[in-house]
């Protein structure tokens, strides 16, 4: 560790050690800029909570190789199933892979346990010069001139002073709302997830999950175990434990007045679930807000002195398939990094120099991304996919599979009978697979 | 005035699980923290510490103990040291003390050691008893409160059943701090970046001038156990002239009296001494002789 | 086991409590309040409606979070910070 000194000017002051956090400090710091990386946790990951299937590898890859063998890693994940659920039934794409893309270095993603993962990563910031701060809150930035020129923390004597402040301090993204980058939020905006870490031995994980070796899988659920709140759930398996989570739109559980871990046990409590959690005992249970808005609640993400990246900046990828943050996060915060290293070059850090960093998000694929999947929120937070098309899903394949003596029906008349007993309109199906088409496919 | 004091690194008590699989103690969910009765030693030790004195914090422990030492320095400690024999993985009570006294010798005798008293993982109170015994002073445990005057320390124990007592100690000494409700400090922002980046010094055993032999203690051997005589219960007997309905209300609240108020009236004097008298009464003050 | 209680849920979680509370209600808002959302969103079941219309609340077992923060629609009722570093919950798996 470099040894400035406590009164000393920094190059880059970073709020938050999440993914964003320590990776914009990596990148800036291996770049020789004097860096101090700031969290409010005893240690990196103390406050954080995901799901955790990590994206990311290939990119990581780029920041350091072979980073997963270095790093706390659970499983890298071959297999991924979403699901469709009605209160009692269940329909499931599943998907497996041996292709090298997922089965061999550096893997297409794996899962992790973010507060140990945090911790490691904070490292590799501190390894690469950076000054960590921990046990920390910022409480805001200081401003002089229109200009930020450092943080307040709190603690005695808790000014410290930067030529760039870059806020990665996750959902709740205060430092942006407080330097009037960002708005207040709105509760349809966020989603709220909890989460169990679930303990079960290895042997029972690879059989039930019909994985082998260090082999990992993610099951992803929507529709009925919800209820009527908007949102999803999901199964990840660890090295020996399973992390399971239900994520529900804030608003919807304001107005459903569902209790958040109420969702849970009625979602452990399923069919199609309770049997893979057999014997599993609870080892910690948690919560933390998920920005899903995407591009509709993006703040502005420059100011003089100041950038915003990660969930701060709303850079968390929720299609309804899955969650993408981490690697947002990260790739965002290296964006952040690379953008203070040149105005660093040049030393200015107005706003002009610093909207590099809105060009940098594009190749970093952070902009691209979102811009392709702008119109996802809406659609995967629809009525009509949280409850209704799981709910014919799930009917129709009852009845096709059901014999009864009855005669055997094709699918597209028991599909069409499905959907009239609902109540679907053709109208409203057809409009809504034209959305998904436009969320998903172009 | 120099004062030193030891503080240990503890597993903290709500992070000890069992792991419910194998009934083993799950050392990936442990949490290490500062022993919260050190703690309260240390912040006693600053609170003293005037012009021109120091306080140095000595902890016992592998390099994984280190925090302890930032935390104290963050907090405001002049000075740190770390003590170890690499060649083992925990120290009994008898080594550790004879490591911290042979240490306080070689860095030069301060003039009062603080250690917690009762802390979690010794609770035994063994170190501040034997590092007396090492250094040749005297100890005071359960020290509550204490002040100081010239070279004498003026403090308060804690007893059995609430009693207090106190006492007074001459410099050197060893003492013993069982301040409850005592938190340490909170660092400033310039302390603890400080701290954050001081190297601490480590001393093994030949650094120390020792050698394995003289840390090799005999196992102690357990000959009796004589568990404290539990006391005779007194049992509650209602006030038999109360209705049967306030002889329950008797029993339920054990014998204490029901509240009842006395509003005193008249001069500052006369309500000064009715509350002696009612204190005395009671036994919460000593009847004059 | 596999299901369990709210309470059995919060005994695996670790908080070090701070001494000042980081969330601060104002009971007269509070009190005149019809929606009290912040009673059912929390995660950690801190808000605890009276028959009297107020509202009973604990820091100590915080997420820290931020969904009462976001869905309290009284302006000023619900003051909200994050504990002082290195306090409130501490995450050891999630
Ligand atoms: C239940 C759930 C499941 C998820 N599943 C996945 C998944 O499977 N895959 C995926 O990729 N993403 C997932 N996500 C999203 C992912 O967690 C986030 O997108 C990601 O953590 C964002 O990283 P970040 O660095 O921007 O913010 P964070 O990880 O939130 O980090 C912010 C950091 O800043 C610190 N901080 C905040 N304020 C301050 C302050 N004032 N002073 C000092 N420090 C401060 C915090 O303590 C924290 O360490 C999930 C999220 C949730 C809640
Ligand atoms: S905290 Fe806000 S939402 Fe909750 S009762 Fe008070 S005013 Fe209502
Ligand atoms: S921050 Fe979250 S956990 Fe804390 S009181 Fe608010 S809703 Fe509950």
């Amino acid at each position: 560790m470099r040894a400035p000194k406590p009164t000393d000017h920094f190059d880059v002051v970073v709020v938050g050690a999440g993914p964003a956090g320590s990776a914009a400090a990596i990148v800036a710091a291996r770049a020789g800029l004097n860096v101090l990386l700031i969290e409010r946790g005893e240690y990196p990951g103390a406050k954080n909570v995901s799901g955790a299937a990590f994206y990311g590898s290939a990119m990581l890859n780029k920041l350091i190789p072979g980073w997963w063998e270095q790093a706390p890693v659970e499983r890298y994940i071959c297999r991924r199933d979403v699901i469709l659920i009605s209160p009692t039934t269940a329909v499931s794409l599943d998907f497996r892979s041996a292709s090298p893309d997922y089965a061999a270095p550096p893997y297409n993603a794996f899962t992790i346990l973010r507060p140990k993962f945090d911790r490691w990563f904070a490292a590799q910031a501190e390894a690469a010069g950076a000054f960590l701060l921990t046990s920390t809150v910022v409480d805001g930035v200081i401003k002089e001139r229109g200009k930020v020129v450092g943080v307040k923390v709190r603690r005695d004597d808790g000014e410290i002073r930067a030529d760039l402040v870059i806020a990665c301090d996750g959902a709740n993204s205060f430092l942006a709302q407080q330097a009037g980058l960002q708005r207040r939020l709105e509760t349809h905006e966020l989603s709220l997830g909890v989460k169990e870490v679930l303990g079960l031995e290895e042997a029972a994980i690879r059989e039930r999950f019909n994985l082998s070796g260090n082999e990992g899988m993610v099951l992803e659920y929507v529709g009925a175990i919800t209820d009527k709140a908007r949102g999803g759930a999901f199964l990840y398996t660890n090295r020996n434990s399973l992390s399971l989570g239900v994520i529900a739109q804030v608003s919807s559980l304001v107005e459903t007045g569902k209790r958040p871990y109420e969702l849970l046990e009625l979602f452990k409590a399923h069919p199609a679930v309770a049997p893979l959690l057999r014997g599993a005992k609870l080892r910690e249970y948690s919560a933390h807000l998920i920005p899903e808005s995407g591009w509709e609640m993006m703040p502005k993400l420059v100011a003089s002195g100041m950038l915003v990246a990660g969930d701060a900046a709303g850079f968390c990828l929720a299609t309804g398939l899955y969650i993408e943050g981490i690697n947002y996060a990260m790739q965002s915060g290296m964006a952040a990094g690379e953008a203070a290293i040149e105005a660093h070059r040049v030393r200015d850090f107005t706003r002009h120099t610093l909207e590099r960093y809105t060009e940098l998000l594009w190749p970093y694929n952070v902009f691209t991304d979102f811009r392709a999947y702008r119109h996802a929120p809406h659609f995967v937070n629809g009525e009509r996919l949280q409850n209704l098309y799981p709910e014919m899903a799930a009917a129709s394949f009852e009845r096709l599979f059901r014999v009864d003596g009855n005669a055997k029906q094709k699918i597209l008349p028991l599909y069409l009978k499905a959907m009239r007993q609902s109540g679907a309109k053709p109208r409203h199906l057809i409009a809504d697979l034209l959305q998904a088409a436009r969320s998903y496919l172009w | 005035m120099r004062l030193a004091v030891c503080l240990s690194l503890v597993p903290d008590p709500a992070t000890i699980d069992v792991d419910p699989l194998t009934g083993e103690i799950d050392a990936d969910r442990t949490l290490y923290i500062m022993d919260p009765a050190d703690a309260a030693a240390l912040e006693l030790a600053l609170r003293l510490r005037g012009e021109g004195d120091t306080v140095i914090a000595l902890t016992v422990g592998p390099a994984a103990a280190e925090p302890v030492l930032r935390e104290a320095l963050a907090a405001g400690a002049d000075g740190a040291l770390r003590l170890w024999d690499e060649s083992r993985s925990a120290t009994k009570p008898a080594v550790t003390s004879l490591l911290l006294a042979t240490a306080l010798r070689n860095e030069g005798l301060p003039d009062l050691v603080f250690c917690g008293w009762r802390s979690l993982a010794r609770g035994s109170g063994k170190i501040p008893a034997l590092l007396g015994e090492y250094l040749d002073w005297p100890v005071v445990t359960d020290i509550a409160r204490l002040e100081i005057q010239a070279a004498r320390v003026h403090f308060h124990r804690r007893l059995a059943r609430g009693d207090r007592s106190e006492g007074e100690v001459t410099m050197p000494a060893v003492l013993a701090i069982a301040a409850d409700g005592v938190r340490l400090r909170y660092a400033s922002l310039p302390q603890l970046m400080q701290a954050c980046r001081t190297a601490i010094p480590m001393r093994d055993l030949p650094d120390l001038g020792l050698s394995p032999l003289d840390l090799s203690f005999p196992a102690s051997t357990v000959h009796a156990v004589t568990p404290p005589r539990p006391r005779p219960r007194t049992i509650f007997i209602p006030d038999s002239s109360l209705s049967p309905h306030e002889r329950i209300g008797q029993i339920l609240s054990a014998g204490a009296a029901p509240k009842s108020n006395t509003v005193l009236e008249g001069s500052p004097d006369e309500v000064a001494d009715a509350i002696i008298a009612f204190l005395q009464a009671r036994g919460f003050l000593e009847q004059p002789a | 086991m596999v299901m369990t209680t709210h309470e059995e849920k919060m005994r695996t979680v670790r908080f070090k409590v701070a001494e000042e509370p980081h969330i601060v209600l104002d009971p007269e808002k509070c009190r005149t309040c019809a929606a009290k959302a912040c009673v059912c969103v929390c995660p950690a079941n801190l808000f605890v409606p009276l028959d009297d219309g107020s509202v009973l609340f604990n820091y100590e077992q915080c997420f820290e979070c931020g969904t009462c923060f976001l869905v309290c629609s009284k302006e000023g009722a619900l003051r909200w910070t994050y504990p002082p570093g290195g306090f409130g919950v501490t995450f050891r798996e999630s």
